[in-house]
């Protein structure tokens, strides 16, 4: 059964339509006054050759936008951080799907809600003082490292701290949440009753898997990939702390540009590139996840 | 289910309804706080932990002129910037770096100070008091304040022999070991001093990005503050690492590592930080007063003397310092002020040149 | 093979709960060790706790940092919680080009928003003050909201509210009634996630925070330039214990689970 639809006349319609607004305007017009209108003074910002602040006198230009082309290196941080988005949501999903499943469907009572929360408690810890003590556990001479050490003597000593892979597991740490709880909240919604009819049925554990679950909680699984791959690859911190002479990406001179030079233009610009860049490939897998949802209300 | 849901569904409404009020109480009440602000209020800008915030000094202020001090932190000299641009009327004294003084002069950001009303000028060295990047056109925008040296220091448990080079930076020996300061105009500097030119206007930028890029084999990570200098130095992280004197001795004295600071023959980079007055000052008076009081040697001897300090602009608050203080030692070394190339002010245009070029560095170094 | 099933989600459930605590153990650990640097081996001290105790600064900070997320959490959930059902349960033109524009704040970094919305609020005259971060704040968290709930609302589709209609229920008694409870696990999340914004929000709060008005993210990340203490650690340590406490006492005592 489709939603309901807003075309045609009458009072239901008309009820209807009011209904659609009310419920979305409150969000929308804080959105508007908040966010999106000071975003749109950026995004004019970003076509001056300099912020018009003080006595300052801009010109128009595409110069910025351009020069996201022209310059190498430019390409090179987007390249490094798509990647970074890539590996980062692919082993949230990963790691993150069967934490939810094992949530969802094997914990009973009490302890479902109480693990539930738990999930989301590293949340809250603040995310510079968690990635410090990151350095501490992967560090050369660190906590894994002597633990490793004291289990296998004659092993080399770790050295993963300074480098991609680092920055990586700093991510996933901190955006695995977000994936378990998405999931679970999709995957809990799925009647018990549907599982034994399909295995009543005959259906052995992976067409199950496939055929029901995967479906079913794929909108759990969008949710969680579109709330971590689009942070990630704007991030800096994790990058920068953990990432040592890898960790410089393309969130790192999008901040350079407002905390080391006066060059809103070019933060604005670039930020504005990013932003087409999510919803590219928003619109690439739209397609194909239109298909699968298509089931789904 | 429907018994359930009926529980539920009140306590929801009440739940909402507590979520309201408690949203309009917080919304009122913040309101209110913010019209609370006494009239004898002094707005400064500082770094966090930067001498202005000690709270000893802060009360010590108040008791005597009636002033209450209230900090406003920035975490880059940029933000200070931005900050200052888009609170007009909000700041009474600011702490700006001489490189920018000029610049923050002449976009209206900053008043000159009187100067007749600074009871240390005299005592300041004229160096640094009279220096064209705080003064301009017969007035002081800046006071000079504090100063130091950047350049490089190095764990003394690991390292035996001091080296004297800048060079060593390069040097394979200390290949993996090495710390860098993430900063543009940092870099740039380093570069320029190591290939022989001049940090505030090298002649060849490419030899100087050639040099950076020769780091990639040296470079173990960068840091960008005191404190990850330090973690990084204890847990073995590097070696030798760029660094600032103040901090040197402050991560000798307080956090007692084995650190020693150099200033290698080839010169290092020199920085003095003014305290300024923010044009619209709400509180003239107490800025002023409060300028004066934090250039004295009363302020100064204790601030180094308890917590670590960069040098101060006031000869007379270095003379009071105890014999063996770092900044009386190592500031104090014949010769070594000719080997400073104090930092110079730098337009819009050469900062974004510069950082680019080290963005480009920067990513080469992390392939 | 199918009765070892359950026993190794629920056993790699925990090895994940264990992964995930790993830094947080570490930053209990250093909140009683005495090294101001994090040096091992820990040298058992509560000297940070004690020097917590009289940082009202730091204590000031996070007390502010509480009440502004929980504001937050409250305004956002219901703002975001609304907007999600409306595009779940409705089809309308401009559908599509609303949702696309809850990317901009999770996709654009939050320093150009909070540069952008200091510079418009100075221009309008709202300036800085608490009103601007909760502005500020509330907006960041919306879109996390809507899309987390949203999911929910996906998964179980109108077929529930459309039997209560046929059954004789008003729209408002089928949502309360039946929309809601089933929502539940979805809005708890969502709240859970717009506290978590709020809560580490750095960036907005530093730039529109009235002077001398400090949250406890903006403390410690001004504090690593000169003067980061394990303080940092020990109320960070007892924000995590008493969150612990409360959410443990809130699982027992009311089930959200939407059935059984």
């Amino acid at each position: 059964m489709a939603a309901t639809t807003l075309s045609g006349s009458g009072s239901a319609a008309s009820r209807r339509r009011g209904a659609v607004i009310g419920l979305t305007a409150p969000a929308y017009i804080w959105l508007a006054l908040t966010v999106l209108l000071p975003l749109s003074a950026m995004l004019y910002f970003s076509f001056l050759t300099v912020a018009p602040i003080g006595a300052r006198v801009a010109e128009w230009t595409l110069g910025n936008y351009l020069d996201y082309f022209r310059k190498g290196f430019y390409l090179t941080l987007t390249g490094r951080s798509l990647m970074l988005g890539l590996w980062v949501t692919g082993l949230c999903l990963l790691l993150g799907f069967p934490a939810a499943l094992a949530l969802a469907k094997y914990v009973r009572g009490r302890w479902r809600e109480a693990l539930f929360l738990l999930v989301v408690l590293p949340f809250w810890s603040n995310a510079l003082v968690r990635t410090f003590s990151w350095t501490m556990v992967l560090r050369t001479d660190g906590m894994v490292d002597d633990i490793l050490q004291a289990v296998f003597p004659g092993l080399p000593h770790l050295d993963i701290m300074f480098t991609f892979t680092a920055v990586v597991i700093g991510l996933v740490h901190s955006f695995l949440p977000y994936m378990i709880l998405t999931c679970y909240i999709s995957l809990q919604a799925i009647d018990d009753s549907l599982l034994e009819a399909a295995r009543s049925l005959g259906a052995a554990g992976p067409t199950v898997f496939r055929r029901i679950l995967l479906p079913l909680s794929l909108p759990g699984i969008l949710a969680g990939t579109i709330l971590i791959f689009v942070p990630v690859i704007g991030s800096f911190m994790e990058p920068r702390i953990l990432g040592g002479r890898g960790g410089f990406m393309l969130g790192n001179v999008i901040e350079d540009q407002f905390t080391v030079v006066f060059n809103w233009p070019m933060g604005a610009a670039l930020s504005f590139i990013l932003l087409a860049i999510v919803l590219l490939i928003l619109a690439a897998c739209y397609p194909l996840l239109r298909r699968n949802l298509q089931g789904l209300a | 289910m429907n018994g359930n849901s009926d529980r539920r569904g009140s306590s929801r409404r009440n739940f909402a309804r507590y979520l309201i009020a408690g949203t309009l109480a917080l919304a009122v009440g913040g309101l209110a706080t913010g019209r609370a602000a006494a009239a004898k209020d002094l707005h400064v800008l500082n770094w966090q932990g930067y001498g202005t915030d000690e709270a000893w000094a802060t009360k010590l202020f108040e008791e005597r002129t009636g002033c209450k001090v209230v900090h406003d932190y920035f975490n880059s000299e940029e933000e200070m910037l931005t900050k200052l641009r888009t609170n007009p009327g909000t700041y009474d004294v600011v702490l700006i770096n001489s490189s920018y003084t000029q610049g923050a002069a002449k976009e209206g950001l900053i008043q000159a100070i009187d100067t007749s009303k600074i009871t240390n000028w005299k005592d300041l060295a004229p160096k640094l008091r009279d220096s064209p990047y705080l003064n301009t056109n017969g007035k002081t925008y800046g006071l000079s304040w504090v100063w130091g040296v950047t350049s490089m220091a190095y764990n003394t448990d690991d390292i035996k022999t001091k080296p004297d080079s800048i060079q060593a930076l390069w040097d394979p020996a200390y290949a993996g070991k090495v710390g860098w300061r993430d900063d543009p105009v940092e870099s740039v500097a380093f570069g320029a001093i190591a290939t022989g030119q001049d940090p505030n206007n090298p002649a060849d930028l490419d030899k100087v990005k050639q040099k950076l890029l020769a780091l990639k084999p040296q470079l173990k990570t960068f840091w960008s503050s005191e404190d990850e200098w330090n973690k990084h130095l204890q847990g073995g992280d590097f070696e030798i690492a760029t660094y600032w004197s103040g901090s040197a001795a402050r991560s000798k004295k307080a956090f007692h590592l084995p650190v020693e600071f150099v200033v290698p023959k080839e010169g290092a980079i020199g920085w003095f930080d003014g305290l300024s007055i923010a044009a619209n000052a709400p509180n003239l008076d107490c800025a002023t007063k409060f300028l004066d009081f934090m250039v004295s040697p009363e302020f100064y001897v204790k601030w180094d003397t308890t917590v670590g300090a960069p040098a101060s602009a006031n000869d007379a608050a270095n003379a009071q310092l105890p014999a063996d203080a770092f900044n009386r030692v190592v500031m104090g070394q014949p010769g070594m002020q000719e080997r400073l190339f104090y930092m110079a002010p730098l337009t819009d245009e050469q900062r974004k040149q510069f950082t680019e070029l080290w963005e480009t560095v920067k990513t080469d170094l992390g392939k | 093979m199918s009765r070892l099933w359950p026993l190794a989600l629920k056993t790699y459930l925990g090895l994940t709960l264990a992964f995930l605590y790993l830094p947080i153990a570490v930053m209990i650990l250093m909140a009683f060790n005495e090294s101001p640097l994090y040096k091992l081996p820990v040298v058992w001290d509560t000297i940070w706790f004690v020097k917590l105790a009289g940082n009202d600064r730091l204590l000031t900070a996070s007390a502010h940092s509480i009440v502004l997320a929980l504001a937050n959490t409250g305004v956002a959930t219901a703002l975001g919680t609304m907007a999600a059902f409306a595009f779940a349960r409705y089809q309308f033109r401009g559908k599509t080009l609303l949702q696309i524009l809850l990317f901009p704040p999770i996709t654009i970094p939050w320093l150009i928003i909070g540069t952008s919305m200091l510079v418009l609020f100075f221009w309008v005259g709202i300036g800085r003050g608490l009103h601007s971060l909760l502005l500020g704040h509330v907006a960041l968290s919306i879109p996390y909201v809507v899309v987390v709930v949203g999911a929910r609302l996906k998964t179980f589709g109108p077929v529930y509210e459309e039997a209560a209609a046929t059954l004789g229920a008003t729209p408002w008694q089928a949502f309360w009634r039946i929309s809601a409870p089933l929502m539940a696990p979805g809005v708890i999340a969502a709240a859970l996630f717009a506290f978590a914004v709020s809560f580490d929000q750095f960036v907005i709060s530093y730039f529109l925070a009235p002077p001398g008005w400090t949250t406890l993210p903006v403390e410690i990340y001004s504090a690593i330039r000169k003067g980061f203490t394990p303080e940092i650690n020990a109320i960070s340590t007892i924000i995590i214990l008493v969150s612990m406490g409360l959410m443990l006492i809130f699982a027992r005592l009311y089930r959200f689970g939407g059935e059984r």
